[in-house]
C-alpha cells in the first residue's frame, strides 16, 4: 500500500478515483469544496499526464492476491499508445471541469457531478495505464458506472437515459468479460497484455475476438449498439456528453480496439476486418442520414458522435499503416472537435435557454466566441481543408486506397463501398453542419432571444483551446503524427502517407488569396446597411424565419428513404427498444401463467409430470 | 528568383489570378455569346464581363440589417481564395508536373467543396429568407452530385492503379474507356452543377428566389463572386482534363491539344446549359443518386472487371 504515492502511474490513476469516490458521499451543502477540489485534482492528474508523457515512468506493479498459485497483480505501465491518449485525456478532463464550474450542469447534486467526473478521470487513467485485462475491465466498468451518475445529473427524463446507457454498456461489458475469459484460456492463462498474442485460426479465438469488439464498439458509439447516445445526448448536460461519449468514450473505446486489433489477436481472417468495415461504413452513412434531420441540437451532435466513430472503425479494418494511424488520428481530432462542438452547444443551450433549432437562431451577432469556435469545430468535422478533420480523413481514404490496390480478400475487393461511404458521408455531415450553423447562429434572431449575451470565461476558454487545437492540428499535422501517432503506433514516419497535402503552403496561398480579395473589395470603401430586400413587396419581413430544420424534407421524403426514417423514428432499428419488447413480452407471458388460481397451477404440475414420465419411461 | 516569392508571382499574376481571372472571363464571354446566339440575340461584346466587375467595384457594398456582417462580408474573399488555390494548382500540374505542389486529387475534390460552402455560409449570413431557401438548395444540391462526384473518382482510381497525385493520374487517360467514359459524363454534369448552370441553377433561380443565394449582394462583395465564377469557369472544366483526358498538354504534347481539350469541355458544358430547362431540387436529387449513381456503379463494376481481366478499354 505505501507504494502507490510514490509511484506517478499510480498516482495519476488512484487520486482522482479515491477523492472522486469521497465526494460521492458529500452533503451538497459543501459543494465550493468539491468544485475546487475537482479542478485541482484533474490539474494535478494533466500535469503527471505531461510529465508521463515527456519522461516516462517506472513500471507500477502491486500484488494484491497470491493464493496458492493464483496471483493476481496490478500491473501499470505507460506504453507509447497509451501515454499519448492519457495525455489527452487528462487534457479534456481538466477543460470539462473549467467549463462545468460556470455551465448550469452539475448545480442539482454538485458534489455527485464532480466526484463523477474525477471517478471518470481515474477510470481513465486506469484503462489506459493497465497492463492486465482484468483490472482494464474493473477501470472500464468504474467508466461506466460514472456515466450513469454523470447522465443522472442533468434534467428532465434524465433517469431514463442514464439506465439506457448503463443497460447496453452493461451488456457490452458482459461481452468483454467473457472475451476476457476466452483469451485467458487461449494464451496459456495469462491476463497480461504485453503477453498476449492469439492466432485468428479458429473459432474460439474468433468469438472471443467478437465479443472484445462489441464491447469496444459500444463504448465508442459504432452501430448497431450506438442506440444510448443519441438518448443521452438529448437529456444529459451538454458538458458530460463533451467529456465522456464525445471526448474519452472514443478515446477508449478506439483504444481498446486498437489493443485487440494489433496487440491481443494477429488478424488472419479476412472476415473479421470485412465485418469491421461494414460496421464502420454503416455506421459513418446511416448516423449522419439520422442526424440530418434531427430537430434537437445536442441529439444532432450525439449522432454525429456516432457517424465519426465510423471513420475510425474503417480505417482500423483497413490493417494498412496509413489507415491505421489515419484511424487513431482521427480519433483523437474528433475527440478535439466534438468536444468542442458539445460545448459549444452547452454555451448556447445555457444562453439560450433551449437546444430547438426551431427556437434558436442569429445568436452569431451575439455570441461571437462560441459562433467562431463552433465554426471552426465544425468545418473541421466536416473535412474542409485545412482543418484537422480533413487530414485524419484523407489519410483513411488512402488507407483504404492502399489496402483496394495491395491486399486481396473480402474487404479489399469491396474498397470502393467503404471508400464511397467514407467520402460521401463527409458530404452529408457538411450538410447537416449548415443546417446546424444556420439554424443556430445565422439566419434571424427570434424576438425572445433579442438579449442573449455570449457566456463567461470559464466556458469560453476550453472551446477556444479546442478551437485553437482544430487548426494547429489542421495546418502543423506532421507535428501530432510525429509526436503522438507514429511513435504509439511504431510506424516509421515518412512512410505511411503516400498522398500530397502541403497544409501550410495551402494555408499561406489561401490567405494570400484572401488578403488579395479583400484589397480588391476594398477600392470602393463606402458600406451602407439597409434592409433585407423584399422584393419590393410589403411584408411583415422581419419575423418571417426559414429555419434550417425544413432544410433537407427533400431528402427526408424521397420515395424509399421515407419508410427508413418513419421506422427509425419509431425506434424500429433500436436494438434496447427491440430487445425491451422481448423481455417484455416473456415476463408478460410469465405472469400470466403465475394467475394464482390453483386448479391452474395443479393442472400445470400435473401436465408437467406427465411430460417427465413420458421422458423417463420412453413411453413412445 | 527564389521559390516563395516564385510561387507568390504563380498565384497573383500566371498562372494564378491575373491570367485565370482575364481566361475565366473570355470563358464567361464565350458563354453568354453562345447563349445569346441560341437565343437568336446577338450577345454582348468581348469585353463584357469585365466592364460589369468594374462597375460593380465602383459602388458601394450594402449590408442587410439583421445580417452577420462577419461572414456576410468574409465568405466571397474565402470563396475566391479556394478556387484560386485550386486553379494554381491544376496549372501547375500542366506546366510543372514534376515538382509536389498543395495536394493530390482528394485535396482537389475537398477544395472544390470550398466555393460552394462559401456560398451557403455567406447566403445564410445575410439572413433573408429568399437566400435561406436558396442556401438550402445549394446544400442539398453540393450533397447530390456529391455521390456521383465521389464514384466517378473511384473510377479514376481503378483505373489508374491506385494513384492519386494529380501528375500521375494527369498521365494517363481514363476516358479512353468504357467505365472512364461515363464517370467522365457524370462528372461533366456534376461540374455544370457545381457551376450554377442551368438545368442546375434552383439555387439561384433568378424568377422565383430573385437570385437566391446572392440576393444580398451588391456592388464589390458580388464582384468578388463573379471573380470566384470565372476562376471556377477555368479551374472545374481544367479539373476534368486533367483528370480523365490525359492533362493539359503536359510533356511532349503541344499546347493546342491542351486549350482544344478544354474548349471541348466548355463547349459541352454551353451545350447542356442551352438544351434544359431548370429542374427542381428534388429531381436534381434523383437525378444524381439514383440514375448517375446506377449508371457510376455500373462503371465502378466495369472498371474492376476490366483490372481484373487487363481489359484496359473496358
Amino acid at each position: 500500500m505505501d507504494n502507490i504515492f510514490s509511484n506517478v502511474l499510480s498516482v495519476c490513476v488512484f487520486l482522482p478515483l479515491i477523492v472522486g469516490f469521497v465526494l460521492l458521499f458529500l452533503p451538497n451543502r459543501i459543494n465550493l469544496l468539491s468544485r475546487a477540489l475537482a479542478l485541482i485534482i484533474s490539474a494535478i492528474t494533466f500535469i503527471l499526464a505531461c510529465r508521463i508523457f515527456k519522461a516516462g515512468a517506472p513500471d507500477f506493479a502491486w500484488r494484491l492476491l497470491d493464493i496458492g498459485g493464483a496471483k493476481l497483480d496490478l500491473l501499470l505501465t505507460a506504453q507509447p499508445l497509451s501515454k499519448f491518449i492519457l495525455l489527452f485525456a487528462m487534457g479534456f478532463g481538466l477543460l470539462i471541469t473549467l467549463y462545468s464550474l460556470k455551465s448550469a450542469a452539475g448545480t442539482k447534486q454538485p458534489n455527485v457531478y464532480y466526484g463523477a467526473v474525477l471517478l471518470t478521470i481515474g477510470g481513465t487513467a486506469g484503462i489506459l495505464l493497465s497492463n492486465h485485462l482484468l483490472f482494464l475491465l474493473i477501470f472500464w466498468e468504474i467508466v461506466t458506472l460514472s456515466l450513469y451518475l454523470l447522465i443522472s445529473t442533468g434534467g428532465r427524463n434524465c433517469n431514463f437515459a442514464a439506465t439506457k446507457s448503463f443497460a447496453m454498456i452493461g451488456a457490452s461489458d458482459a461481452a468483454f468479460l467473457l472475451g476476457i475469459m476466452m483469451v485467458w484460456v487461449l494464451s496459456n492463462h495469462t491476463f497480461v497484455i504485453s503477453e498476449i498474442s492469439v492466432a485468428t485460426t479458429s473459432a474460439l479465438p474468433i468469438i472471443a475476438f467478437l465479443l472484445l469488439m462489441t464491447a469496444a464498439i459500444t463504448k465508442a458509439g459504432a452501430m448497431p449498439l450506438h442506440t444510448w447516445l443519441p438518448t443521452s445526448g438529448e437529456y444529459a448536460p451538454a458538458s458530460v456528453m463533451a467529456l465522456l461519449p464525445a471526448a474519452l468514450d472514443k478515446l477508449l473505446g478506439i483504444y481498446l480496439l486498437v489493443i485487440i486489433v494489433r496487440k491481443i489477436f494477429v488478424l488472419q481472417s479476412g472476415a473479421l476486418s470485412t465485418i469491421l468495415a461494414i460496421i464502420g461504413a454503416a455506421t459513418i452513412i446511416i448516423a449522419v442520414m439520422v442526424a440530418m434531420v434531427q430537430h434537437n441540437l445536442k441529439k444532432l451532435l450525439s449522432y454525429h458522435a456516432i457517424s465519426q466513430v465510423g471513420y475510425m472503425v474503417l480505417g482500423i479494418a483497413t490493417l494498412t499503416p496509413v489507415g491505421i494511424a489515419g484511424a487513431v488520428f482521427h480519433m483523437l481530432n474528433n475527440a478535439i472537435y466534438k468536444c468542442c462542438l458539445f460545448l459549444c452547444g452547452g454555451a448556447v443551450g445555457h444562453a439560450a435557454g433551449t437546444a430547438e433549432l426551431d427556437r434558436l437562431g442569429g445568436l452569431g451577432k451575439k455570441m461571437s466566441i462560441t459562433f467562431v469556435t463552433c465554426l471552426i469545430a465544425a468545418l473541421s468535422i466536416s473535412g474542409i481543408p485545412p482543418f484537422n478533420g480533413f487530414v485524419s480523413k484523407w489519410m483513411v481514404y488512402q488507407g483504404i486506397i492502399r489496402m483496394g490496390t495491395e491486399q486481396t480478400g473480402g474487404a479489399a475487393a469491396l474498397w470502393p463501398i467503404w471508400l464511397l461511404a467514407a467520402m460521401f458521408g463527409s458530404a452529408l455531415t457538411l450538410a447537416s453542419f449548415v443546417k446546424l450553423i444556420h439554424s443556430v447562429f445565422l439566419s434571424r434572431t427570434p424576438s425572445e432571444l433579442k438579449h442573449v449575451r455570449e457566456v463567461s470565461p470559464a466556458m469560453t476558454i476550453p472551446m477556444v483551446v479546442l478551437a485553437l487545437l482544430c487548426i494547429t492540428f489542421g495546418v502543423f499535422y506532421h507535428l501530432p503524427l510525429k509526436t503522438f501517432i507514429y511513435p504509439a503506433l511504431e510506424i516509421e514516419p515518412g512512410t505511411a502517407i503516400f498522398g500530397v497535402w502541403q497544409s501550410r503552403l495551402a494555408t499561406v496561398l489561401i490567405i494570400v488569396g484572401i488578403v488579395l480579395a479583400w484589397t480588391i473589395l476594398h477600392i470602393s470603401k463606402k458600406v451602407r446597411t439597409v434592409p433585407t430586400w423584399t422584393c419590393g413587396e410589403v411584408q411583415k419581413n422581419d419575423e418571417m424565419i426559414i429555419p434550417g430544420t425544413h432544410f433537407y424534407k427533400t431528402v427526408s421524403s424521397m420515395a424509399g428513404l421515407r419508410q427508413l426514417y418513419t421506422a427509425q423514428e419509431k425506434g424500429w432499428f433500436d436494438l434496447y427498444n427491440q430487445s425491451g419488447k422481448v423481455g417484455r413480452a416473456l415476463t408478460d407471458f410469465l405472469r400470466w401463467l403465475h394467475s394464482g388460481v390453483l386448479p391452474t397451477y395443479l393442472t400445470w404440475v400435473t401436465l408437467g409430470l406427465l411430460v417427465i414420465l413420458f421422458m423417463v419411461c420412453k413411453i413412445w | 528568383m527564389t521559390e516563395p516569392l516564385n510561387i507568390l508571382l504563380q498565384i497573383l499574376v500566371f498562372p494564378g489570378f491575373v491570367f485565370t481571372v482575364a481566361l475565366g472571363l473570355v470563358a464567361s464571354w464565350v458563354v453568354r455569346k453562345v447563349s445569346a446566339l441560341v437565343q437568336w440575340r446577338v450577345g454582348p461584346p468581348l469585353f463584357q464581363p469585365f466592364y460589369d466587375i468594374l462597375k460593380l467595384l465602383g459602388k458601394e457594398t450594402l449590408v442587410p440589417q439583421q445580417a452577420q456582417r462577419t461572414v456576410f462580408m468574409a465568405a466571397p474573399l474565402v470563396g475566391l481564395a479556394g478556387v484560386l488555390l485550386l486553379s494554381t494548382m491544376l496549372w501547375r500540374i500542366a506546366f510543372q508536373p514534376a515538382e509536389l505542389f498543395v495536394g493530390d486529387i482528394i485535396v482537389a475534390i475537398y477544395l472544390m467543396v470550398l466555393p460552394s460552402l462559401a456560398l451557403i455560409l455567406g447566403s445564410s449570413a445575410s439572413a433573408s429568407p429568399h437566400a435561406a431557401v436558396g442556401t438550402s438548395r445549394e446544400m442539398k444540391l453540393v450533397m447530390s452530385y456529391e455521390l456521383p462526384l465521389v464514384m466517378a473518382f473511384i473510377v479514376v482510381i481503378i483505373k489508374t492503379g491506385g494513384q492519386i497525385s494529380l501528375a500521375a493520374i494527369a498521365e494517363q487517360a481514363p476516358v479512353l474507356s468504357v467505365s472512364g467514359m461515363l464517370a467522365f459524363l457524370v462528372s461533366l454534369l456534376c461540374v455544370q452543377a457545381k457551376l450554377g448552370f442551368v438545368p442546375f441553377d434552383m439555387a439561384e433561380a433568378e424568377t422565383e428566389l430573385g437570385s437566391g443565394l446572392y440576393m444580398e449582394y451588391s456592388g464589390p462583395l458580388l464582384a468578388i463572386w463573379k471573380l470566384m465564377q470565372a476562376i471556377m469557369l477555368v479551374a472545374l472544366p481544367l479539373f476534368l482534363v486533367t483528370v480523365f483526358m490525359g492533362g493539359f498538354g503536359s510533356a511532349g504534347m503541344p499546347l493546342a491539344w491542351g486549350i482544344g481539350k478544354y474548349v471541348l469541355v466548355l463547349v459541352l458544358v454551353i451545350l447542356i446549359k442551352n438544351t434544359h430547362p431548370r429542374v427542381r431540387i428534388d429531381q436534381a436529387m434523383k437525378f444524381f443518386w439514383v440514375y448517375c449513381g446506377i449508371a457510376l456503379a455500373a462503371a465502378v463494376v466495369l472498371a474492376m472487371i476490366g483490372n481484373s481481366c487487363g481489359w484496359t478499354w473496358l
